[in-house]
């Protein structure tokens, strides 16, 4: 019996229980909530002349001049070597820990812990104690990375085909089923995810030159700090080389050859002083009236804290403020490298667009915006929403390219909407949640350009040596980042865009 | 396995068996209520349309039968990145020690490799052994299977569909030297003709029930059709 439906309502696709649906409603309240929101940030722009100080960098950027910075190829070597030697023990500590890491709670408590907090804000840990040496820079990033390391290999392995492993004899030991069933079927995408995360490194290890260590970084921002934008320019062109030509230099066959080769460019070597490190673990870090078993006193350390509410305020906003405007990015690029939309010469520039905007260091690129508007959320804003949403953009690119449109011949607006951006938008918003915890992340690390969140109390604290107070905002950013990552792991859809069955080429953690 | 019911091997020649068992996996019942004997010596090919629980069966039989069965899956338990020498060798992985298992994944233990090589040869997969699994073909893996079978040098063969992919021709071959080499062979089979031509019982499976379990040479390929008939 024929029954006529009353046609829909505008709202009408925001009710109902089906994956469509929620998706639409998730991302309606994230909108509205961040419109809503939007009067609160400060969004001013303090400079007097942004335009005037763009062009400027934009020609820079056009005539760099190679020849300014002293030893570039040094600083170049020293940023490959730490994000290398890095990556290299982050792994050894990370894949004994991922083995264990789904059946301890404490080891993915811990892991959590340890990932909450930006290699930056390591580094400033360990600076305090190993100075300017490599002991530092590779413990920055080796700590972090292990942790991360530990739960995305815990991950992979826990998705591999179990049939080959369930045919072997029961009485076949745990180390040979591991080495004959399990390992070679993780192996490509546990060696792709580790290759990402060399790309990662890198962009970290130019960051460290933001605390000092000679990296490209430190002469990056030195220059830009000081407007010799020919400088700087060269320099970041030396990094997009770096980046794009990844694939030549950092092949497999000469890993070992680049190992062996920067080993000798590891350095300084600091020399501790066992009593300064004993002083530093036991005493400086804890609250003084810890310390001296006054608990009365303790009120009076805590009100002795900078005012907090803001920092984490503007911590969250601009989280959010930035997760959506991924979004916002990541649906407006994507189509640019996809093989679906314009032709050869538009997509080989969407892709090279894109590329910059993914490799750029979200600092550098908060950095630099900083300059052309002062100190407000706007550039921190920006710098994020580029970064991710370019980032996720070309994720979501590959899942498009991989689908055929049903209609034949359908173009344009409507093969975006109709065909193409319903089958990834659940994937997009999965890797969104999973950047979510990165955005926090790095929100927090913003705050050494000057924005005041929090990152900016605990580069301070650090700087005015009140390392008791620096450890607790590090505390404090931890547990809300750790916060914010349950959080987002309860929002994420579970549709990944692949079937869970074949082993996707591309790990979830591509986007970790 | 929500119950494994074994009967007593009161008799020499029982191998393996169920009496009255209810058989199934992860709260799904598969066989309600199953009787069925194993003796040695048999040969049992195993009939019935796709999902009426004829791996269930060889699953329960696989863990009555412990090391005594020789397991030959489906092909899609190889493990596609490893070479096929190597798929060949997880035969007999809990047979020697953890640490000559790691060192000839990276460099093939002699003896091992001439074995397995011989027995490639009988299977026509010589020249195969240093290829990579996923780049073989249908029929290339599936006779890798068979030789992982084999490799395990134990009494009884339990295949589930060990010939499906190979040609009719190439199918009987296969099961020519699976039974050389078993003294009692289970198998779950589609080609009926296989079926009648290379094993003394046929039991067909459906719906959870067995509903034919007669001597092969009592049969007909036309008995057999009942087993396939659509409800």
């Amino acid at each position: 019996m024929p029954r006529t439906d009353t046609p829909a309502g505008w709202f009408s696709w925001l009710r109902g229980e089906n994956m469509g649906a929620r998706l639409l409603r998730l991302t309606v309240a994230m909108v509205v909530i961040t419109l809503g929101l939007l009067p609160w940030a400060d969004l001013s722009i303090t400079t007097h002349d942004p335009w005037h100080e763009l062009g400027r960098m934009l020609k820079g950027m056009l005539l760099p001049d190679v020849t300014a910075t002293e030893s570039p190829l040094r600083a170049l070597l020293l940023t490959v070597t730490f994000a290398l030697w890095g990556v290299a023990l982050g792994m050894v500590l990370g894949f004994p820990l991922a083995l264990i890491f789904m059946r301890s709670r404490l080891v993915r408590t811990l892991c959590a812990f340890v990932r909450a907090i930006h290699e930056l804000f390591w580094a400033l840990l360990f600076l305090q104690v190993f100075g300017l040496s490599a002991i530092t820079a590779l413990a920055a990033i080796a700590l972090p990375y292990a942790a991360t390391f530990a739960k995305v290999y815990a991950e992979i392995l826990a998705q591999i085909d179990r049939r080959p492993a369930h045919m072997l004899s029961p009485h076949t030991d745990r180390l040979s089923r591991f080495i004959y069933t399990e390992l070679p079927l993780a192996w490509q995408r546990l060696s792709g995810y580790t290759r990402y995360r060399f790309e990662c490194a890198l962009r970290a290890s130019v960051l460290l030159g933001f605390v000092g260590l000679p990296t490209l970084g430190y002469y990056l921002e030195s220059a830009f700090r000081q407007g010799r934008y020919h400088e700087g320019g060269a320099l970041l062109w030396a990094f997009y080389l770096l980046i794009a030509l990844l694939p030549w230099w950092a092949h497999r066959r000469l890993l070992l050859p680049w190992m062996l080769g920067t080993a000798f460019l590891l350095g300084p070597w600091p020399s501790v002083n066992p009593t300064l490190l004993w002083q530093f673990l036991n005493h400086d870090i804890w609250p003084q009236p810890l310390l001296s078993g006054d608990i009365a006193a303790l009120p009076g350390w805590f009100a002795h804290l900078p005012n907090l509410l803001p920092a984490i305020g503007n911590t969250l906003l601009l989280g959010l403020m930035s997760t959506v405007g991924s979004l916002m990015v990541a649906l407006l690029a994507w189509p640019l490298v996809s093989r679906h939309f314009g032709n050869r010469a538009t997509r080989a520039m969407g892709r090279g667009t894109l590329i910059i905007m993914r490799s750029t260091p979200e600092l550098l690129l908060a950095f630099i915006l900083l300059l052309l508007t002062g100190p407000s959320l706007l550039p921190a804003w920006i710098a994020l929403s580029l970064h991710n949403g370019a980032l996720i953009a070309f994720l979501a690119a590959r899942h498009a390219d991989e689908t055929r449109p049903g209609l034949p011949g359908i173009r344009g607006i409507n093969l975006y909407s109709h065909e193409l951006l319903p089958r990834v938008y659940p994937g997009i918003l999965a890797l969104l949640f999973y950047r979510a915890e990165v955005i926090m992340r790095e929100t927090a690390l913003l705050g050494m350009l000057g924005v005041v969140t929090l990152g900016f109390h605990i580069d301070s604290s650090f700087e005015y040596l009140m390392f008791d107070q620096a450890v607790a905002l590090l505390m404090v950013t931890a547990v809300i980042n750790m916060g914010v990552d349950v959080l987002s792991r309860r929002l994420r859809p579970d549709a990944l865009p692949e079937p869970q069955r074949q082993p996707r080429p591309a790990p979830v953690g591509d986007s970790v | 396995m929500l119950e494994t019911a074994t009967v007593e091997p009161g008799t020499p020649a029982m191998l393996a068996g169920f009496d009255h068992a209810r058989l199934g996996h992860d709260h799904h019942i598969v066989f309600p209520d199953l009787t069925l004997r194993i003796s040695q010596g048999e040969r049992i090919a195993l009939l019935g349309r796709s999902g009426v629980g004829k791996s269930t069966l060889l699953d329960a039989l696989r863990a009555q039968l412990g090391d005594q069965g020789a397991w030959c899956p489906q092909a899609n338990a190889l493990v596609p990145v490893l070479s096929a020498y190597h798929n060949i060798y997880m035969g007999r992985l809990a047979h020697f020690s953890r640490w000559q298992n790691l060192i000839n994944l990276l460099r093939p233990n002699r003896a091992c490799w001439q074995e397995i090589s011989a027995l490639a040869e009988t299977l026509g997969l010589d020249g195969l052994l240093r290829r990579q699994v996923d780049q073989l073909s249908g029929g290339q893996q599936q006779r890798v299977a068979i030789a992982r079978a084999l490799y395990q040098k134990r009494p009884v063969f339990i295949g589930d569909e060990p010939v499906a992919s190979v040609d009719p021709r190439q199918g009987a071959r296969l099961l020519e030297l699976i039974n050389e080499r078993h003294h009692t062979c289970v198998v779950a089979l589609h080609q009926r003709e296989l079926a009648l031509a290379h094993f003394d019982r046929i039991i067909g499976l459906d719906d959870g029930r067995i509903i034919i379990d007669a001597p092969a040479h009592e049969l007909t390929p036309n008995d057999l059709d009942v087993l396939y008939a659509p409800d």
